[in-house]
């Protein structure tokens, strides 16, 4: 579903990957962990054209998308971006509703919009996705009467109802209070039953171990391990993955 | 009339946006001056009627009418051709670029034939023989004659006889005033020792005033002619022609006699004037009730609030033009923007104003002083409003941008739907102020002859010297005009606050 091949990035004189390779089965469900900075973020944010790279490929369901310039970026560079966006959706640590609008209002934008369905279709849709996640009753409230696990799941909702093929969800509970981190994680898990190929970068290692088929390493910009959630959590084979697990677990 | 316009505004638009002066265009077609007057119906004359008693002034009866002796004489010509009269407004010292430039057909104010102003333009045969008049403060003793002025501070026009006798005679501290209501007011208080203008002015202005009287003879005897483009040789000969008549019959005479102006001891023609004979002198404007300057008070804030709303408009459109070409657009399009925004940022709206109205016709593109005000504060403002925009764009979370982008949205779309309307609210209390800013500044137009409230105030305050209740009125014009817009956009802003 995922090919990531030899992907090299820099910031200025940053050079943050070196040539990192990733495979990712259709409806796997991979967990990205590691230090803070170590790249995990960008590494999603690369994959559907938020960051630029200077080297590499990668391939989205066969749609393929190589080193981007971002200054000068080809057409057929931003057509594959633009591909590769309609079958990936994000979920963002953020959240980034639209503030303006009511929620029914964000989640009908994207589909009404770019795919072209019409209004009355797309507000039963959203209404039917809003129903499942429990939050028919703020349909038209905007983002800020919400609190932040409700618009996270807003934001998890908006992003489906574009139907995509595979999620991202980039540190989706770390700005959330403790006590909301559940309702978030509970739609995400909801999803991944369904055998929605999912991609998750978080300090949850817990949420990780229980939720994944596969857990990446990360650390300097280089995945350093990939392995069954039991294996990296129980038994890890590098040295610096068992640091970081002595840091974080022993919080 | 309105795609007239329209055309005429892309035009100038695409004209700065390509920076390729190209000089060809022209606007005028080649008829023959007396047809086109015959056919238009109308004959334009080109007068000042700020500070114009008693060449040209506002009626203190009905302010909107201007009376004189010289709108006398142009109906008198205008009916003679068989057309009617219209007055253009310009300032004195504009008034020969005005003509040449094709605002009027010709130019009446006074005008004196001088050989320097010969070698630009035609003059008719005279119409007025003017004399020099110095007056001095009534307790003034030093002062008999024009030779006793070394050494003194003496005040005149710009751009008159007096002003090059004044200067020729050597000593004499010559202060140049724009109109000619103030030397006499200075003179007044004090601040000048005398005042050496042409004697219509100095009757109407100096004389009524008790605290001012005539210091010798009048001398430096001189011509008024009616000024006519250099190419308009047949439109001279049926003007002189007319004024010839004029004299044989009798009618110009009547004229000055009405405005007690005719033959060459008019001083003592000045001495029992009162209005038997429908003349307006100085006491009269002065005194009129203050209640019949109303209604031309009232078209003048009309005219300003048509400028203003217009250019705001132009100014909000090309401004989001600008910011987006600034933001998202392609090299160099995005420089050509930044230029064109520090470029009217960094010079004087005055002079982007004369450049535009006077400075444009020399490269052969001439328009109206409501297009060139339109256009001249709509796109110094629009400047202003793209960097507006900018901040407003900038303070929107960058994650805004990002989320519209990962739900597939193009960027055009993401700016346009997610970004803009956010970027708007935040700017909005800019965007309000700049329109009250814009709406004062509206008043600097009146320099490129477009009469709004400040030059109508001015027009008026001139020949009643009424400066004090009438600014007082025309402040409270601006802002009874003013302060409901900043209350609506108070309450435009709670709203979409709320709204958020």
């Amino acid at each position: 579903m995922i090919t990531v091949k030899d992907l090299h990035k820099s910031y200025n004189d940053l050079h943050l990957f070196k040539g990192i390779s990733l495979n990712i089965k259709k409806g796997e469900v991979v967990a990205f962990i590691g230090p803070s900075g170590s790249g995990k973020s960008t590494f999603l944010r690369c994959i559907n054209g938020l960051e630029y790279f200077q080297k590499g490929e990668v391939v989205v369901d066969g749609i393929e998308l190589h080193s981007i310039n971002r200054i000068d970026p080809t057409k057929e560079d931003l057509e594959a971006i633009r591909k590769i966006r309609l079958k990936v959706g994000m979920v963002f640590q953020q959240f980034n509703l639209f503030p303006h609008m009511t929620v029914l209002e964000n989640i009908i934008e994207a589909p009404v919009r770019v795919l072209g369905i019409d209004k009355n279709t797309a507000s039963e849709n959203a209404l039917a996705l809003l129903r499942r996640i429990n939050l028919e009753n703020k349909v038209n409230c905007h983002p800020e009467d919400l609190s932040g696990g409700e618009q996270q799941r807003v934001a998890i909702v908006r992003a489906l109802a574009m139907k995509p093929e595979v999620m991202l969800f980039d540190e989706p509970t770390s700005s959330l209070d403790p006590e909301m981190v559940g309702e978030v994680l509970s739609v995400i898990k909801d999803l991944v039953d369904e055998g929605m190929t999912t991609l998750i970068v978080t300090h949850l290692m817990h949420f990780a171990r229980e939720i994944s088929d596969r857990v990446v390493v990360f650390d300097k910009g280089d995945i350093i391990e990939t392995g069954l959630p039991d294996e990296i959590f129980t038994n890890p084979k590098i040295g610096r993955t068992k640091l970081f697990l002595s840091r974080v677990l022993n919080k | 009339m309105f795609k007239k316009i329209f055309n005429k505004v892309i035009f100038i638009l695409s004209l700065f946006f390509i920076v390729n002066l190209s000089s060809n265009a022209s606007f005028c077609a080649e008829i023959s001056p007396l047809d086109k007057i015959k056919e238009r119906g109308s004959i334009m004359w080109g007068a000042d009627a700020e500070g114009g008693a008693p060449y040209i002034f506002p009626d203190p009866k009905d302010p909107e009418k201007f009376i004189g002796f010289e709108v006398d004489l142009a109906e008198a010509i205008a009916r003679e051709l068989g057309v009617k009269a219209k007055h253009v407004q310009n300032a004195w010292d504009s008034l020969i670029p005005a003509l040449e430039r094709g605002d009027c057909d010709i130019a009446m104010n006074g005008i004196e034939i001088t050989p320097q102003r010969k070698e630009h333009i035609l003059f008719s045969r005279p119409y007025y023989v003017y004399v020099e008049q110095l007056v001095v403060r009534k307790e003034e003793t030093a002062i008999k004659g024009i030779d006793d002025l070394k050494g003194k501070k003496v005040g005149t026009l710009s751009g008159t006889v007096a002003q090059n006798i004044l200067e020729g005679m050597g000593g004499v501290d010559v202060k140049i005033y724009p109109g000619q209501v103030e030397p006499y007011e200075d003179l007044a208080i004090g601040r000048i020792d005398g005042v050496l203008l042409d004697l219509p002015i100095a009757a109407y202005y100096g004389k009524p005033n008790p605290k001012l009287k005539y210091a010798g003879n009048p001398m430096g005897e001189g011509l008024y002619g009616i000024a006519i483009r250099k190419e308009d040789e047949n439109l001279k000969n049926k003007i002189d022609e007319i004024i010839d008549k004029l004299l044989r019959t009798g009618e110009l005479k009547k004229i000055y006699e009405k405005w007690d102006l005719w033959n060459a001891a008019q001083e003592k023609l000045f001495e029992n004037i009162q209005g038997e004979r429908g003349y307006v002198d100085l006491e009269k404007s002065k005194s009129a009730p203050v209640y019949t300057f109303f209604p031309y008070l009232i078209k003048g804030a009309g005219v300003t609030i048509l400028i203003s709303v217009t250019s705001m408009a132009l100014a909000i459109i090309l401004g989001l033009f600008l910011t987006l070409l600034r933001l998202y657009g392609r090299k160099p399009f995005n420089n050509l923007a930044v230029a064109y925004i520090e470029i009217y940022r960094g010079t004087p709206l005055l002079i982007q104003l004369f450049i535009l109205y006077y400075g444009l016709p020399n490269i052969g593109i001439s328009m109206s002083p409501f297009l060139a005000a339109f256009i001249g504060l709509g796109m110094n403002y629009a400047a202003y409003e793209a960097e507006l925009y900018r901040a407003g764009i900038m303070a929107v979370p960058k994650g805004q941008m990002e989320a519209g982008l990962s739900l597939g949205m193009s960027q055009g779309l993401t700016v346009q739907r997610i970004i803009l309307p956010q970027a708007f609210r935040i700017a909005l209390p800019g965007i309000t102020n700049d329109f009250i800013a814009l709406f004062k500044d509206s008043s600097l137009v009146s320099i490129i002859a477009m009469v709004e409230l400040t030059k109508t105030y001015n027009i008026l305050a001139a020949s009643t010297l009424r400066f004090f209740e009438l600014g007082l009125i025309t402040a409270v014009l601006y802002f009874g005009m003013s302060y409901p817009l900043s209350l609506l956009a108070r309450r435009l802003e709670n709203k979409l606050k709320r709204k958020k």
